[in-house]
């Protein structure tokens, strides 16, 4: 497969999963606004921001450690974390930027899959807040979250089983570890910061994750963070956990060719099992869990730039004569 | 929905009707099923059709207005209908004046006989800046300089007309191909009941096309579809066409030329391509050769054309044969080569280059169509009775500096054909684009792009003018 068309396909894949992730998090945070406490909402500003390591326009007040958004519009941010074109991380953005990598591959993915796409992109891009801010921004979340897991529904049940799909399934996963890692050393950051963290700031951390009812079978309705925490990170039957994502990582990897360079290609595959390692084997005997999360996220963005050396990127060593068909 | 405001005039040819209202025989089965039609039937099924295109995305981007982002081509969804007996006319002419075309193109490069001969004089190809000084001496596989052709054809009451050849890089198969295929489930019946030929294997006729010109030894030919990317007008066509050839869609930057082969950058490392179906113009193919600061094409192409070891479809330097000061001559050239009579007349040209000609077109500007020579898709050109006084004196300014530049022909009638505007049937002007495919045989779909000046009275049909299209339907003998 052209290098170019897998890497377009890859980043499709990481956009549309972002997509998800910010449609999630906007989601919960829209139903808080109606009737949770202000420290709550403004944990949940706090969160958002810190994940996709931004700054909301014009600032923030730090008056205390919880206030830091308490002057702050909730409808600004609202809008641009989910129509502002400015703000590579924003809903719109995310889906523009998987619609334009698709647009640019649509010959190598189904037709379904790009119609899908695109018939959601071109219905949200001139919605504006105003339209929905009065009526019920939970709605338009919802439906929103519906049209991008229906495309990766549709991608599934339509994709041809070749290298292009093991790419979408490596963006796909590679994205999850990548922003579910930075939810969770987020989340632990402000519990350094402001102690401990309520019962409700991890129950909707579950949600994000599709695994809040998956933690009451488990465990119990009674919230412990360091349960949820291993339950995000190590437990393979949350589709979305750490560990899961970066085994279903190494799973594709696998059934892809080597590359042009072996060496690459090799050192590749190697960091996809020193990612496992540290989440199978150092996570559940370290203290110093930041720390390994820290590391999971430096892991996984050295793994993205190995695909991309082995694959999309990788020097010409010089042609040689024979015939290469 | 019935007929009755629909304007007849004896001037234009309708392709629907003759001229006391009645349907013409081959389009009596269509007339009667819209004529049953309600009109909100016939507006919600226009809808469908405009919806469809916009939502899988069949878009073209204006140049000059990128700001406007990807636009549809507006499709009417009134077919138009020809008889088998006018599409084999048509299709004998096309495949006639095609090879005639190639030969003049092997020999413009070569031996330049016709030119020898005096059948062209020397200043118009010597002029042409599509002329290709680095393509002297080259012979094309069978001779197929042009593998692909969209010829544009008019019709009016005294038949059709070659209005342009489009030799370099045709567009519009993509639109045809998706008219056909939203119009046809809309108006199943008819269309079953019509029997109406197939147009919708282009892409398997193009495939074996560009097949037929691996180069020699390569059996089984890795093919690219070679495109100037995502921002070009027609990007749709190309990721389409990739599509229907299971050929890579390939970018400048995704290929190397290395001791006199063309490679692609794949996953799995570097591989060879044999063909390369470009869409991109000359001036931008190899920076090496042709502009220095293009980013669209690839450095050494050429050389490795030159080699013989890829094939580029089609030729470089193929624009000397569709340049309008050329085109006054096809007709002679058809003669030359193919010791035949023309099937399919041009239309009467004036080149300002002759005195006659430029005399002739500056008297008469106001009702004369004058355009650039190397010019396409509408754009630089004067439509004499269109225009105000103000811009006919500019106009004439700009052809008086430099007369080479400027042909002027003169205003056509146009056939009209019905089209659903404001849920009304009404007249509008159309012409005709079929594709022709030249490997080792001519190979032709009956149909083609029907495009339409959506303004009531324009005749400018270029969707970069805010033409539309509409599908054609060719009927079996």
């Amino acid at each position: 497969m052209l290098s170019n068309s897998a890497n377009g396909i890859y980043w499709m894949a990481r956009y549309m999963e972002r997509a998800g992730y910010m449609c999630r998090l906007l989601h919960i945070q829209s139903e808080a606004l109606v009737d949770r406490p202000v420290s709550e909402i403004q944990f949940g500003w706090r969160r958002i921001y810190a994940a996709i390591n931004r700054n909301p326009l014009g600032g923030v007040q730090a008056v205390g450690l919880l206030d830091d958004y308490n002057l702050v519009d909730a409808y600004l941010l609202t809008d641009e974390l989910t129509f502002v074109r400015d703000n590579p991380e924003s809903i719109l953005s995310c889906l523009e930027r998987g619609r334009e990598n698709a647009r640019q591959i649509r010959h190598c993915v189904s037709d379904q899959m790009w119609t899908a796409l695109n018939t959601e992109f071109l219905r949200i891009r001139d919605v504006k807040l105003t339209d929905i801010w009065l009526t019920s921004p939970s709605s338009f979340y919802e439906e929103l979250l519906a049209a991008i897991d229906r495309f990766s529904g549709v991608a599934t049940a339509t994709m041809y089983r070749d290298e292009g799909w093991h790419f979408f399934r490596v963006g796909q996963f590679i994205e999850r570890v990548q922003f579910g890692c930075s939810l969770l050393l987020t989340q632990k950051m402000i519990e350094n910061q402001t102690g401990e963290l309520t019962e409700a700031s991890w129950r909707s951390l579950l949600k994000i994750f599709h695994a809040s009812g998956a933690y009451d079978r488990t465990y119990s309705i009674e919230i412990q963070p360091d349960l949820v925490l291993d339950l995000l990170v190590t437990d393979r039957r949350i589709p979305e956990s750490l560990l899961r994502s970066v085994d279903r990582t190494t799973q594709e990897l696998s059934s892809l060719g080597d590359g042009p360079d072996a060496a690459t290609s090799g050192a590749l595959r190697r960091q996809a099992g020193r990612l496992g390692a540290l989440l199978r084997y150092d996570w559940p005997d370290r203290d110093d869990r930041d720390e390994v999360l820290r590391q999971v996220l430096q892991y996984s963005r050295q793994l993205d730039n190995l695909l991309s050396k082995t694959y999309f990127n990788y020097a010409f060593q010089g042609v040689p004569r024979s015939d290469i068909r | 929905m019935e007929f009755q405001k629909y304007e007849i005039e004896p001037s234009f040819y309708d392709e629907m009707f003759h001229g006391d209202g009645s349907p013409r025989q081959h389009c009596v089965e269509l007339h009667a099923t819209l004529s049953d039609l309600t009109g909100l039937e016939l507006s919600t099924m226009q809808e469908r059709v405009t919806r469809s295109f916009y939502n899988e995305g069949i878009t073209f981007i204006v140049y000059g207005n990128e700001a406007a982002g990807e636009r549809i081509i507006p499709i009417d969804c009134v077919p138009r209908v020809l008889a088998n007996a006018e599409w084999r006319h048509i299709e004998t002419g096309l495949d006639q004046r095609l090879r005639a075309l190639n030969l003049f193109l092997q020999d413009v490069y070569n031996e330049a006989r016709i030119i020898a001969d005096g059948v062209i004089p020397t200043d118009v190809i010597r002029d042409c800046p599509q002329y290709r000084i680095e393509m002297r001496g080259l012979s094309a596989l069978h001779g197929a300089w042009v593998a692909v052709c969209g010829t544009d054809l008019v019709r009016t009451n005294d038949g059709f007309r070659v209005l342009e050849d489009n030799l370099r890089v045709p567009s519009g198969v993509s639109y045809m191909i998706a008219t056909r295929k939203a119009v046809k489930a809309n108006l199943r019946g008819v269309y079953r009941r019509s029997n109406v030929l197939d147009v919708e294997h282009y892409g398997k006729l193009l495939l074996s096309t560009l097949r037929d010109l691996a180069p020699p030894g390569v059996t089984d030919p890795t093919i690219a579809l070679l495109t100037p990317g995502v921002y070009n007008s027609a990007f749709y066509e190309h990721m389409f066409l990739a599509r229907e050839l299971d050929a890579e869609l390939v970018e400048g930057r995704d290929l190397i030329v290395n001791d006199g082969y063309v490679y692609m950058r794949t996953t799995s490392g570097l591989r060879r391509v044999d063909v390369i179906y470009r869409r991109v113009d000359d001036d931008f193919i190899d920076p090496l050769v042709f502009r220095p600061d293009s980013y669209l094409g690839v450095p050494g192409l050429l050389h490795a054309y030159r080699l013989g070891n890829v094939t580029l479809a089609n030729a470089p330097g193929t624009g000397v044969a569709d340049d309008k000061s050329v085109y006054a001559y096809v007709p002679d050239i058809i003669r030359y080569y193919l010791s035949e009579e023309p099937i399919l007349a041009n239309v009467d040209t004036y080149l300002c280059r002759q005195p006659e000609g430029l005399e002739y077109t500056l008297d008469n500007l106001a009702d004369l169509v004058v355009k650039e020579v190397g010019g396409s898709g509408g754009y630089g050109m004067l439509i004499g009775p269109h225009s105000t006084a103000e811009e006919r004196q500019e106009y004439a300014k700009q052809i008086q500096a430099n007369p080479k530049n400027y042909i002027s022909q003169p205003v056509l009638d146009l056939s009209r054909a019905p089209c659903l505007i404001d849920d009304q049937f009404e007249p509008r002007h159309v012409d005709l684009r079929p594709f022709v495919l030249r490997g080792n045989e001519t190979r032709i779909v009956p149909g083609g792009l029907c495009r339409i000046a959506l303004k009531r009275g324009s005749l400018v049909v270029n969707s970069s003018q805010g033409g539309g299209a509409k599908d054609i339907w060719v009927l079996p003998d």
